[in-house]
């Protein structure tokens, strides 16, 4: 236990040391604005570009802005935050196998699911912390300008895409037990990802996917049942659970 | 007893077979030299010992316990500094022995002041900086320190000295032989003045196993080559002893060497003895390290 904690502190003091948190809290607090921020201007940009319209014949009529608009916006910028953190930290198996570092701890005694625990843990927590600190920011947001309650499902809309990124991060702490570079990493994860977007194209796998998690718009709208999210969620979780359940007995064998 | 024992050890990557039926016995207390060129096999076999490489076959105990591969148990009794030792580079050096000893499960009260203790020992107590700025004679200590913290039985080093220059390699040399009250330290190297100076056992590795093995006192009597060196006040003793051993040949001024098998040494003795030859010296050729090495791998 007592090294489980050591390994834990030591994982956090290098996600502030070296600088990654305060990239990513930086990252997710300007998505987290922006959202709501192009919702609000996008009238007065409309206005401004209402001029030219009508000179080459278009005719654009001033929509009223709601809170819809900033979700909507939300749920179109989330996926590039989750493409930023699994960049940022798809090193963080792989940069210990490839510095070494590991190996010392390791022949110290240090258990070896230990450090999947940890790591995956830390990689959890940090996307939990930023994601809600983006939701939350938006919600604050719309809440001044808006009102939310326009958004149907706000809260499922939000939890499936978090769910989704913790789906991600199954696979990447999965691809990072196996790979030996982070380029591994993210094109395991990327291919996967990819692969069930394909797949999520046929219309009876599309609805068991954890890819259709992403799509909180039609939630918000209320274009989809909320039911209809239920299979994808217990899908994302059980493979989750799966992936990171895998991850440690794959990692004992690791030849480091 | 032998602290660590290797027996029949065999291991290949793909093709090459590296380690063919590897024995070794390193005693306790020992200062042990692990021989070998480049790519003899050295790291190989101590990652082995380590349980980070799995043997395609052989036995290995440390301090009794055998050694299974990805297990971490007889770690326990090591301390282990790898080649290029590499620690995480945003953490002080006192901040990283406080990590290695909680993960190793020292006692709490215990950590502190041993870091202390080690830190002061390799010369780094007064080092505030992150270790991403130290240089690698720096690393070497600070990895000496690190190996050293939960008090080993086996000290590990591997190539301790190779990339430092000759000031970093003495300061790690004295520092291996402080430490050989502590615990028995194994060390792999392919420089034999390393081994001349501070080893009390020695092992050449190569082509998979050990060459030859045993104390250096051991190994230098075995293959001690039978030269003999004799030199003598003038040159009338010079010619008496050559007209009365015709075998004894000129090697310099007064100077003659002659080898055992050709004229017995206390025949010699005897002569110089019982004609009162003035003599400067006389003495057995010590063979260095480096030609017995020659002629092993040469073989
Ligand atoms: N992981 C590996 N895969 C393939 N070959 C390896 C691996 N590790 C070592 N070798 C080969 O095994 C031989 C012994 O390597 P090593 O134990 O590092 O030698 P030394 O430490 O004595 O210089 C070398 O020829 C090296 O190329
Ligand atoms: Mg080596």
């Amino acid at each position: 236990m007592k090294a489980l904690g050591a390994f834990l502190r030591k994982e956090l003091m290098e996600q502030v040391r070296s600088g990654r948190l305060l990239i990513l809290g930086i990252l997710f607090i300007l998505f987290g604005i922006m959202n709501p921020a192009v919702a609000k201007l996008t009238p007065r940009l409309m206005e401004m570009l209402a001029d030219s319209m009508t000179q080459i014949g278009m005719t654009v009529f001033p929509v009223p802005v709601t809170a819809l608009d900033a979700w909507a916006q939300f749920f179109k910028n989330i996926p590039m935050a989750l493409i930023a953190f699994v960049l940022l930290e798809s090193g963080v198996f792989t940069r210990e196998y490839q510095t070494g570092t590991l190996v010392l701890s390791l022949t110290k005694g240090l258990d070896r699911p230990k450090v999947v625990i940890a790591k995956a843990a830390v990689l959890l927590a940090l996307w939990t912390a930023c994601y809600w600190l983006c939701a939350g920011i938006t919600w604050g947001y719309s809440a001044y300008y808006w009102d939310n309650s326009a958004a149907r499902h706000l809260v499922l809309s939000t939890v499936c895409w978090w769910a989704f990124g913790v789906w991600v991060l199954a696979l990447t702490v999965l691809f990072s037990v196996m790979a030996r570079a982070n380029t591994g990493v993210l094109a395991g994860v990327g291919g996967a990802v990819l692969l069930c977007v394909l797949l999520g194209m046929l219309p009876t796998a599309g609805k068991y996917l954890p890819t259709r998690l992403m799509d909180g718009t039609a939630l918000i709208y209320g274009t989809a049942e909320a039911g209809a999210y239920t299979a994808p969620l217990l899908v994302a979780a059980a493979t989750a659970a799966a992936c990171f359940a895998a991850s440690i007995p794959i990692f004992n064998r690791k030849q480091l | 007893m032998d602290m660590l024992r290797i027996t029949g050890l065999r291991k290949r990557f793909g093709s090459k077979e590296v380690l063919r039926g590897l024995d070794l016995a390193v005693p306790e207390h020992s200062v042990f030299g692990f021989l070998g060129k480049n790519g003899a096999g050295k790291t190989t076999t101590m990652k082995t010992v380590l349980g980070l490489l799995r043997a395609d076959g052989g036995e290995i105990a440390v301090n009794g316990e055998k050694v299974l591969y990805g297990q971490t148990a007889t770690n326990r009794w090591i301390g282990y500094l790898p080649d290029v030792p590499e620690f995480y580079p945003f953490m002080t050096a006192a901040e990283y022995l406080r990590f290695c000893g909680e993960i190793s499960g020292m006692a709490k009260a215990d950590i502190g002041p041993r870091s202390r203790e080690l830190l002061a020992l390799v010369g780094l107590q007064n080092e505030k900086h992150r270790i991403r700025g130290y240089s690698r004679g720096m690393k070497q200590r600070l990895g000496i320190a690190q190996a050293l913290l939960n008090r080993p039985k086996l000290l590990i080093c591997d190539e301790p000295t190779s990339a430092l220059d000759p000031v970093g390699r003495k300061e790690i040399l004295d520092l291996l032989l402080t430490v050989r009250e502590q615990t028995t330290v194994l060390f792999s190297t392919h420089i034999l003045s390393d081994v001349e100076r501070i080893c009390t056992d020695v092992a050449f590795l190569d082509q998979g196993t050990a060459k030859i093995q045993g104390t250096l006192n051991e190994i230098r009597a075995r293959y001690r080559s039978e030269e003999y060196l004799v030199e003598t006040d003038s040159e009338a003793g010079l010619q008496a002893l050559q007209t009365a051993f015709p075998a004894l040949h000129k090697i310099g001024k007064n100077q003659l060497s002659f080898r055992e098998k050709d004229c017995p040494a206390a025949d010699v003795l005897r002569f110089l003895a019982d004609q009162a030859v003035p003599l400067l010296r006389f003495e057995r050729a010590e063979p260095s390290l480096e030609s017995l090495f020659m002629e092993v791998v040469e073989q």
